[in-house]
């Protein structure tokens, strides 16, 4: 069975004028999302190796450069100088494929299309975690989050 | 603490071969394994020719065993492995479950280094079918065999993989023939051109592995001469040198003299540097990578 | 009889998309070194494994356990716990590596069935029938050595039934011969359950390329338009003599839809699918693909012809996205 997502990339012009936006509302609004999975959906205590560690997730396409880290408070923001630990970066339309589970992160780094740098071991932990979620088993528990796989 | 020379890794010429054995056998050495390991398709000595190897070896003292290919693939294979396994002129080192069966209830054999004995309860199991001698994986940490011994209780001789490129893996596939471009079955037997093996190196030009027909080693080439306290307190019983292209008898000559305390081991080390084709390593007897060269 | 598709699953969402898929086995390990996936994040706590038995069996489907590394004396206690916990988890079958459990699992749940994992090394009839004779092994899963002509000849003299890799990840060395990763980074397969594992893989974005190191071994350089694989020890480019180029294995798959009704005809009882490591979206992928394919051999027999659309499918999972039939296929050696 092909991805049902069709193919897509963030139009040049609008990818410009994202990044030129300020990443605090975007940020914002990842980091909300994962709080509100972390302890309900997202095992907290399997995360624990992220405490603290610099994440940068880039939407190549979009123009994001979203960085946060897992503190005793969840997930934030966060704009300082430190090194990323790991740096996740792909287009807006193969994130949406993760998230949704049509496609397999492995697949899209065969392809040069998922681009992982920096700690693997975290790399392995997130996708790994967020490959263990049962979203049918907790479906009728879910609250009503952006993206919800099917 | 006996000296053991393993069987030979790499394929030479039938004259190198039995010049080789002349040297070995006026060399310090008390165990000598004979033998194709790697590839049943090298053909300068048959069977036959190590068992004459092994009676002139035997005639000058030392102690022979016959090695069995470790990768066992056709029926030709399985017939030679048999035909190694009924001979009862000398005793046979086991390299795969195979031969192991083949083996079990005759008394005496040893269990190889490629049998994966990490236990004691495998090797108990392995001693009980008659196993009187056994190789430890050369990835097995010291401390780990010491363990193993401990468990098991009963006396048994215990080797080592003390000197040499490391055997790390076997595979259906030819590497030195896949370097000239041609296939197994048509490989040309480019890997006699080969004495120590064939040098991978990674991009960035560090030695990393060596490659021998079907086997993988390791470029650095592993020392435990300096280790020989530590040996000595787990309770291994033989160390295994595994042939190289030159220097063997000096190398065995080192082994000899820092096991009968007459040389320093660290100084022992020391002086074989500049016998071995590449940088020594250590990592696996500590625990660690086996690519480190650890000093405790 | 039929081929039976046994499929892997890293997480109980993976184990429920291969059941619902079509899988007659799915094969699990457990979250530690007791089997040869043991990747962070991955893998089955009690919970997860009871859950997944209990979706398995209700749709007719198998869970075999993977306790297919070798214990050492220190934490032989660990894996013989695992073996008790498939037993009380009402697992199908345990696959297993190390004679000594072997031996433990025989003596002490005699019921449980035994298979002897690809980390065996078992590569021909003698070595299958040593395990059958001292452990009851029941059936055998093949390093990926042999070709099909060889496996012929093990299946026409050996009571065991044999599993052969049909898709996915390619060992180019004997399953539980290769201490490479040993060698590079103190963990192995054998022992640790991991190859190359993650803690020591570095992907750095530099100016020569994109740069793969294990331990700060440079394993390859990618430049931007070029596929990569698994940054596994023996799928990287090195230089030998004055050539630079993939000196033992390209990053591939193994695939060998092709094959399926010669496998077929010689009785092979079983087809492994590779990729524990893998996510639920590539388990539902590649099983339908082979479900479908299996069910179709059965009533094509030698006119059977793979679909495009699977090769299609299978190729876009695949590892460097190029495939091979590997030792089954006389040249690839």
């Amino acid at each position: 069975m092909e991805p049902k997502l069709p193919a897509f990339i963030v139009p040049g012009r609008v990818a410009a004028l994202v990044g030129r936006l300020p990443q605090l509302p975007p940020a914002l609004a990842l980091a909300g999302a994962l709080n509100l999975a972390l302890g309900r959906v997202l095992p907290r205590e399997q995360l624990e190796p992220l405490a603290g560690k610099r994440l940068l997730v880039r939407v190549t396409d979009a123009g994001l450069a979203l960085r946060f880290a897992l503190g005793a408070n969840g997930f934030r923001p966060v704009f300082d100088r430190q090194p990323d630990d790991l740096r996740i970066s792909a287009t807006l339309r193969d994130f949406l494929a993760l998230a949704l589970r049509e496609e397999d992160a492995d697949t899209l780094f065969f392809g040069r299309r998922l681009l992982m740098e920096g700690d693997t071991e975290l790399g392995l932990l997130v996708k790994n975690t967020l490959d263990a979620v049962d979203w049918a088993a907790l479906r009728p528990a879910l609250p009503r989050v952006g993206l919800r796989p099917g | 603490m006996k000296l053991a020379l393993g069987p030979l890794l790499y394929y030479w010429t039938r004259k190198r071969v039995l010049d080789f054995y002349d040297e070995v056998a006026a060399a310090p050495l008390d165990i000598v394994y004979l033998g194709e390991t790697v590839c049943s398709r090298r053909h300068e000595l048959r069977l036959p020719d190590w068992l004459d190897i092994g009676e002139r070896l035997a005639a000058a003292g030392k102690e022979v065993v016959i090695s069995s290919q470790t990768l066992i693939e056709s029926e030709s294979d399985l017939k030679t492995l048999r035909r190694i396994a009924e001979q009862a002129r000398f005793r046979v080192e086991a390299n795969d479950m195979g031969a192991v069966r083949l083996l079990a209830g005759s008394d005496g054999w040893v269990a190889g280094p490629s049998l994966n004995v990490f236990n004691d309860h495998t090797l108990g199991m392995l001693v009980e079918l008659g196993a009187r001698r056994f190789v430890a994986p050369p990835e097995m940490a010291g401390e780990a065999l010491a363990r193993v011994r401990a468990a098991h209780g009963q006396p048994l001789e215990t080797e080592v993989f003390a000197f040499g490129r490391l055997p790390l893996a076997y595979s259906a596939r030819c590497f030195t023939a896949r370097h000239f471009n041609l296939q197994k079955d048509n490989c040309g037997f480019r890997c006699i051109e080969f004495d120590d093996g064939l040098a991978l190196d990674t991009r960035d030009g560090r030695p990393f592995l060596t490659i021998n027909g079907i086997q993988t080693q390791s470029a650095r080439v592993h020392n435990l001469l300096g280790d020989l306290p530590a040996l000595a307190d787990a309770a291994v019983d033989i160390l295994r040198i595994s042939p190289q292209a030159h220097h063997m008898a000096a190398i065995a000559t080192l082994f000899a003299d820092a096991v009968g305390g007459r040389r320093a081991p660290r100084e022992a080390f020391d002086a074989s540097r500049a016998l071995m084709p590449a940088e020594a390593c250590n990592g696996f007897w500590h625990g660690r990578a086996g690519i480190d060269e650890y000093v405790a | 009889m039929a081929i039976e598709l046994v499929c892997p699953a890293g997480s109980l969402p993976a184990l429920k998309t291969a059941v619902d898929a079509g899988a007659d086995c799915v094969y699990v390990g457990l979250r530690d070194a007791t089997n040869a996936r043991n990747f962070t994040g991955l893998n089955f706590d009690d919970r997860a494994l009871a859950d997944g038995v209990a979706y398995a069996h209700a749709r007719g489907a198998k869970v075999l356990l993977a306790l297919n590394t070798y214990p050492r004396s220190d934490n032989w206690a660990r894996w013989t716990a695992a073996v008790d916990t498939a037993a009380e988890r009402g697992i199908d079958a345990v696959i297993l590596a190390d004679p000594g459990l072997m031996r433990y699992a025989l003596r002490t749940h005699p019921s449980l069935r035994r298979h002897l994992s690809v980390q065996g090394s078992a590569t021909s009839y003698e070595a299958i029938n040593f395990y059958h004779e001292q452990f009851g092994i029941q059936r055998a899963v093949l390093p990926r050595v042999l070709s099909l002509a060889q496996v012929e000849q093990v299946i026409a003299h050996t009571p065991v039934e044999i599993e052969l890799f049909g898709f996915g990840g390619l060992c180019v060395m004997v399953e539980g011969r290769c201490a490479l990763s040993a060698y590079a980074t103190g963990e192995s397969p054998n022992c640790n359950g991991a190859c190359s594992p993650g803690k020591y893989v570095r992907w750095e974005q530099t100016a020569a390329g994109m740069e793969a190191r294990v331990n700060g071994i440079l394993i390859d350089r990618f430049a931007a338009d070029e596929r990569a694989g698994y940054p596994t020890l023996c799928k990287g480019r090195f230089a030998v003599g004055s050539e630079t180029y993939y000196a033992i294995e390209e990053p591939t798959s193994l695939n060998t839809l092709e094959l399926l009704p010669e496998i077929a005809r010689m009785g092979v009882a079983a087809i492994k699918i590779e990729g524990r490591q893998r996510s639920p979206a590539y388990v539902g992928q590649v099983t339908r693909v082979w479900r479908q394919a299996i069910d179709r051999v059965a009533h094509e027999g030698d006119r059977f012809r793979p679909d495009a659309a699977w090769l299609r499918e299978l190729a876009r999972v695949s590892e460097g996205q190029s495939q091979t039939l590997g030792a089954y296929h006389r040249p690839w050696k």
